[in-house]
Order: C-alpha cells, then sequence, then structure tokens
C-alpha cells in the first residue's frame, strides 16, 4: 500500500475501482486477501490450485463492480463469489461437493462405542496445524460443509441454498465431519506422544 | 436424557454452542456421562478452533501480479496519471543517416538487461514499483484459453496484433507495504524508453507501413520484462524469474535485429 | 460509303490495337520468370533476400545452383553476384515501387551439403532434405524446414510461425518475439526455442544425448514423447500451471520441486537434458 496517510476506506476504493484505478483494485485485494484464499485452500487442498481459485475469484469479482450497489457488503459479496468459482470447480473435477445421505448413521458413529472408555477429549487448544491436516483428509463433502459452516460462518439455510441440499443434510454432513476430524486429531495426538 | 437421545441432538449444534440450544435435562446428563461430555467439549473445540482458519493464510505475491495482468489485458484497469511507454505518431523526424545505431543499442539492451539480472536488490528500500503489463494481444493468454494444445499443422501467424499505445501504460503501482523494491530498476526502464522512441521514429521514416507492428512487437516485449521486473520486486532470489528477465531482454534485442535487417 | 469505309478502317484499327496490346501483356508474362545458374564448389554459401516474396529451396546437382525467380511485377530487378563459392541474390526495388507490389517468388536448387541464408519479410520460406547450415528470418514468414540433418539450423522471426520436421543430428536455434514454434522429430546435440507469446510444440523422443531448451514468456509449452523417451526433465513456470501426465523417477537437483509450478525427474537412462521454462505458460508433458 501507499503511504499510510493517503490509505482510502473501502468504500472510496470500490469507487476509484469502477473508474478503473490499479490503487483501488489493489486495495481491495490486500483488504480481502486472506480471507478469499484461505477458503480456497481450506476447500481444495493444494496451495497452487487455491491460488488459481483466488484469483478467478477476484478477476470474476473485479469484473462485475461496476454493479456493486452497496446494498450488502462488499465482503459478503466477494465472500459468496469465491465459494461459487470453488463449489464450480469441485464440479468441473466430478468431486462431491456434498454427500446424498440424509440422516445420521446410527451404528458406527455413536458414541455409545466409547461408553465404558472413559475415551479422553481433546483437552486445551487444538494445534491448529493439525487441524488444517486433518480437514484436508476430510472427504471433499463433509469438508465443503466444515468449511463453509464453521469456518466460514454459512448458516445451514445458506449452504443449502449455496450447494443445493437440504438443511437437515447440512446438518449431519456437518455434524458427521466433527467426529471425522475428532478422530484424526486424537490420532495425531497419539503418534506425536508416541513418536516423543 | 440417553445418550442416543444426545446423539441425535448433536447434529443440532449451532455455533459451537450446546448450551445455548439445549433443554436442562441434556446439561445434566452431560455431567454424569463423561463419554458423552468429552464429546461434545471435543466437538465444540473443533467448531470454535476452525473459526480461526477463516483468514490464517496469506497467497503469494504473484496472484496479485497475474490479476493485475488480467485486469490490464481486458482494460478495466485505466489509471488515468498513467503515461504511455511509447510516443505516439507524432513528427517524424528525417534521419540522414543510416541506422547504425541500432545495432550498438541492441547490445545495450542485452547488457542493461544483464545488469539487471545480475543486480542483487538492497533489502527493505521502500521505493516506487512498477506493476506488470503484459499487453498479450493473443487470445491465447486470456483465461479463455483451451485446457489442451493441440498440434495444428496450419499455424497461422496470427497471434500478435498491434495494441494502441494507451493501452500499454507504465503505471505507478500503489506498493503493498510488505513489498521489496529494487533501486536499479526504474533507471533502466528510462533509459530503454529514448531508445524505443528513437527505433520507432526510424522504422516510421524507412518503413512507415511496418511501424504499427514494430510498435506492437515493442509493446509486447516490454511488457514482457516489466512483468517480470515487477515479480522480482517481490522475489528477489527467484533465478528462474531472473532467467526470464534475461530472456525478455533478448527478446527485445532480437527485435532491434530484426528491425536492423529489415530496414537498412 | 465512305464513312462504311472509315468505320471499317476503324473497327480494324481497334482489333489491331487489342490484339497487339495482348501480345505484349503475354509478352511481359512470358518475361516474368528468370532463371540464374552458378557452379559452385562443396559447401558453397547461398544467401537469398527479398522484401516480399516466396523462397524455397531443395536439393539438385552437387556442384550446380540453379534459382528461378518469378517476378510479380515490373517494378522490381534481381540484383544477383557470384564470388567464387558465394552467391548473392536480393531483390531490388525501383525507385518509388510499394514493397508489397515489387513481389519475386525464388524456387532454389542447391547442392545438399550447401549452407543457405534466406530473409524474407511476409515469405513463406521453406527448405527440405538439405545439410548444410541453414540461417531463416522472417517478420511475418511462415517458416517451414523438414528433413534436414547434420548442419545448423537458425531460425528468426517476429511473428511467423516456424515448422521443423525430421530435423537431425545438428545444432537448431529458434527464435520468436510471437510466432508459434512446432517441432516433429526433432533431434540433435542442441535444440534451443524460445518465443515470447507464441506456443512451443514438440513431438518427438529428444533423442540420446542431446540439449534441449524450451523458454516462452507467456506462451504455453507442450511435449508430446514415447513411453520408453530417455532423458531427465526439468520444468519449471513462474506463474503459469505446469504438469506431466505420466510418472518420472526423482532426481536428485539443486533445484526444488513445486508442485503445479515445477517439476524434475528423469524417464528411462535419462540420456537427454530437457528443460522446459516459462515466466507465465503453461508447460506439459504428455506420453504419446
Amino acid at each position: 500500500m501507499t503511504d499510510p496517510k493517503q490509505r482510502i476506506t473501502e468504500a472510496e476504493a470500490i469507487e476509484q475501482a469502477k473508474q478503473g484505478h490499479e490503487a483501488a483494485f489493489e486495495t481491495l485485494y490486500h483488504l480481502h486477501k486472506r480471507r478469499v484464499y484461505s477458503l480456497c485452500l481450506r476447500m481444495v487442498p493444494n496451495p497452487a490450485q487455491a491460488e488459481d481459485l483466488a484469483q478467478e475469484a477476484f478477476l470474476q469479482l473485479f469484473r462485475k463492480i461496476g454493479t456493486f450497489r452497496g446494498e450488502s457488503a462488499f465482503s459478503t459479496w466477494l465472500h459468496r463469489m469465491t465459494v461459487n468459482v470453488v463449489l464450480m470447480q469441485l464440479r468441473k473435477k466430478g468431486l462431491p461437493v456434498v454427500s446424498l445421505e440424509e440422516t445420521l448413521e446410527s451404528e458406527d458413529e455413536s458414541p455409545r462405542k466409547e461408553f465404558g472408555t472413559q475415551d479422553a477429549k481433546l483437552t486445551g487448544s487444538i494445534d491448529r496445524l493439525q487441524l488444517q491436516r486433518a480437514i484436508d483428509k476430510l472427504p471433499p463433502g463433509y469438508r465443503t460443509v466444515f468449511v463453509l459452516h464453521d469456518v466460514e460462518g454459512f448458516e445451514h439455510n445458506e449452504i443449502a441454498q449455496i450447494v443445493g441440499c437440504s438443511i437437515g443434510n447440512s446438518k449431519s454432513q456437518l455434524h458427521k465431519a466433527r467426529l471425522k476430524l475428532r478422530d484424526y486429531l486424537k490420532f495425531m495426538r497419539a503418534e506425536k506422544a508416541k513418536t516423543g | 436424557m440417553k445418550c442416543s437421545e444426545v446423539e441425535r441432538v448433536l447434529p443440532e449444534l449451532v455455533d459451537g454452542s450446546l448450551a445455548a440450544a439445549f433443554p436442562a435435562d441434556f446439561e445434566s446428563h452431560l455431567e454424569s456421562c463423561p463419554a458423552c461430555a468429552n464429546l461434545v467439549s471435543d466437538l465444540t473445540l473443533i467448531a470454535t478452533e476452525a473459526r480461526d482458519l477463516a483468514e490464517c493464510d496469506e497467497p503469494s505475491p504473484r496472484v496479485w501480479v497475474r490479476i493485475a495482468a488480467q485486469l490490464r489485458d481486458e482494460g478495466l484497469i485505466r489509471d488515468p496519471e498513467s503515461r504511455p511507454i511509447l510516443v505516439p505518431a507524432s513528427p517524424r523526424r528525417r534521419w540522414t543517416s543510416t541506422a547504425w545505431w541500432l545495432a550498438p543499442v541492441a547490445a545495450a539492451v542485452l547488457a542493461a538487461g544483464a545488469y539487471v539480472v545480475s543486480h542483487k536488490p538492497a533489502p527493505q528500500v521502500a521505493t516506487q514499483v512498477s506493476a506488470p503489463a503484459p499487453t498479450n494481444p493473443a487470445p491465447q493468454n486470456s483465461a479463455q484459453k483451451s485446457p489442451d494444445i493441440s498440434p495444428n499443422p496450419a499455424l497461422v501467424a496470427t497471434t500478435s496484433q498491434p495494441v494502441p499505445a494507451t493501452h500499454s501504460p507504465t503505471p505507478k503501482l500503489a506498493k503493498p507495504s510488505d513489498v521489496v523494491a529494487s533501486a536499479a530498476y526504474p533507471t533502466v526502464e528510462h533509459e530503454a524508453s529514448a531508445e524505443d522512441q528513437q527505433f520507432l521514429s526510424v522504422v516510421s521514416t524507412r518503413a512507415p507501413s511496418l511501424r504499427a507492428t514494430y510498435e506492437g512487437q515493442l509493446q509486447t516485449v516490454n511488457a514482457n520484462i516489466r512483468e517480470v521486473q515487477a515479480y522480482l520486486e517481490h522475489y528477489p532470489g527467484d533465478q528462474d524469474a531472473r532467467q526470464q528477465l534475461m530472456d525478455a531482454y533478448q527478446q527485445k534485442a532480437l527485435l532491434y535485429q530484426i528491425a536492423l535487417d529489415r530496414i537498412q | 460509303m465512305a464513312v462504311l469505309q472509315q468505320a471499317r478502317i476503324d473497327y480494324t484499327n481497334t482489333v489491331v490495337t487489342v490484339v497487339l496490346v495482348t501480345c505484349l501483356s503475354a509478352a511481359s508474362l512470358a518475361q516474368s520468370k528468370k532463371e540464374y545458374s552458378y557452379t559452385v564448389g562443396p559447401r558453397a554459401n547461398i544467401s537469398v533476400e527479398t522484401q516480399y516474396g516466396a523462397i524455397s529451396v531443395k536439393p539438385g546437382s552437387a556442384n550446380q545452383v540453379l534459382v528461378t525467380a518469378t517476378f510479380k511485377s515490373d517494378n522490381v530487378e534481381v540484383d544477383q553476384q557470384q564470388n567464387g563459392n558465394r552467391i548473392e541474390i536480393a531483390s531490388h526495388l525501383l525507385r518509388g515501387t510499394d514493397p508489397q507490389i515489387g513481389h519475386i517468388d525464388y524456387e532454389l536448387l542447391i547442392p545438399p551439403d550447401a549452407n543457405i541464408n534466406l530473409r524474407s519479410s511476409n515469405g513463406p520460406l521453406s527448405v527440405e532434405r538439405l545439410q548444410g547450415d541453414l540461417t531463416l528470418e522472417g517478420t511475418d514468414a511462415v517458416v517451414d524446414i523438414r528433413e534436414v540433418e547434420n548442419g545448423h539450423v537458425h531460425v528468426r522471426t517476429m511473428r511467423g510461425p516456424v515448422t521443423l520436421t525430421d530435423v537431425r543430428n545438428g545444432h537448431v536455434e529458434i527464435d520468436s518475439i510471437s510466432g508459434d514454434i512446432q517441432m516433429k522429430s526433432v533431434t540433435g546435440p542442441l535444440v534451443q526455442a524460445r518465443s515470447g507469446s507464441g506456443r512451443i510444440l514438440y513431438d518427438g523422443d529428444f533423442g540420446s544425448d542431446g540439449d534441449y531448451k524450451f523458454t516462452t514468456h507467456t506462451g504455453d509449452i507442450e511435449a508430446l514423447v514415447p513411453a520408453d523417451v530417455s532423458a531427465a526433465f526439468r520444468a519449471h513456470s513462474v506463474l503459469g500451471r505446469v504438469r506431466h501426465d505420466f510418472p518420472l523417477k526423482p532426481r536428485h537437483s539443486r533445484f526444488r520441486e513445486e508442485a503445479g509450478r515445477s517439476f524434475i525427474g528423469t524417464s528411462g537412462q535419462a540420456a537427454s537434458e530437457v528443460l522446459l521454462r516459462s515466466f507465465s505458460g503453461r508447460i506439459r508433458l504428455k506420453q504419446r
């Protein structure tokens, strides 16, 4: 960015970007790059692909910036566009965006298995890198819903609309994703304890 | 409440906070059932920690470089304060001597490139950075290019069109705070501009029908040079990029040499 | 009656005039080809330069150079001279002539071991079945070189596309600002192709014991190779996507591999060295 005294607000940057000012585009990019890129990286755990998707999301946004009227927050607009870009990419690759099953599997995912074992919980905070790795291991369908809800903060009704599933499906996918993450994290912790 | 009922309501977990959504007997069950309590605690922790991942990764500077390049290609960047790098078609000076100077100029362009490539930038020097402005006229370089390259026995020379001077300005980029700039860069660009102007003047005089062609190609090679230089501002240690910069200067020297052969 | 006779005379005069003009035109068309013949020794050097016009070179007899110049205009001449084993031919525009109209096409039959130097703005330039050194330069000229071996091949174009087919055992250097470069069955101790925004396409096996370097700025690079290719590969694009479609063996190198941006590896005995570089073009190594 230029001299901090000359830093412009997001609203000013949007208006200047509509006029074609490069500095304004760059301001908007730097304001939102981490959010956009992190979302892409969570959804497609490959840095090169995530960068391509982030680039595409910004380009689509900048191409349409002339139509932005300020009815909603700019970040919301960008956020939604990024999700669409990523989901389109996943669909193009034939990867499931969300699983089709509606109901919770009853037996093998039940906490009943842990009864009587006094299963230790994930105490304290979770190692961020381990959490990232665990998210990367999730099946794509689970990962989509988990990232959209728990990382990005979308509501289930929004997720249902974005990915084209029911609210119930969104909730059950999220629950399964969290259960799987719990298993991965415990495994990683146990492995780390073994190696010291 | 039984464990099986806990199992049924867990999907209703909202925003990592179960307590607000669930009845009192849920709480009392958790107090008496360590397994369910641990499970709920873990899932809540995962949901909470996940929030911190929302903005924890930063893309490499090359992403902005590519975005800016594409915006320029599409004409979405129209900086009013930028100046064109080439002199537009205006008073043509008569050159009575042959264009003998083009050969040493071509060599000078190459030498300038070698200097820039080998120069190690001073760290943390906060100077103005030039933006990449590749004016790639070929459609193949846009986002619409086909994913596969198929052999085309009838390759035709339609990969370039002359680009109007207004599409290849020398913009002043607002420098991100984390960018390291090269102190030598502005000097080199200034020298190249004067030579480009001379070059086009001679072409206009000796082969006016070719001016548009050479002008377009010159814009392309200059844009390529600027693009790599801008990248090297962010990644001064990238040896491959330095070699690419040398190649870009060689391309410019090649253009001068082809012109020299053509108009003598 | 006198009027009728006069009209008949006028008519006859007109017919005669028309016939005469037609004959003269035919004569000028008949004169639009000229042939030049030279006797040379081994490794002759032949240079042909024309601003606008095609140049085609094929092998002929061992000690003779035959040049056929086809004139598309009366306002252009051929300057030609021989100094020992060196022949120089150039189109010469008469004063005030538009170069695009002053058009001469050349066809040459030369000794297979002769060296040639061709230059044309819009070409096309074509060379086949020779063994000497070739230097070709064109602005927009389409360049086509086929079945050439042992010699050095240097090609420079601004926008003209370049195609090489069955070029073996020589040094090959191709430079283009924005022309596409296509190589099929091109092998040799050194094969170097550089284009700014043009594409580079290679279809072949990279021979054995050769050094291959393909470089672009924005153009894509694609190499199509057989399963038994024997080469050590390094590919890197600063901003573009890089991929290989068949497995490579790991290779110890000071260069780091970066998923999606570069790869390093070997296939077979790694007899040849292949370097694919681009600034923002895509690079792809595919198995045929």
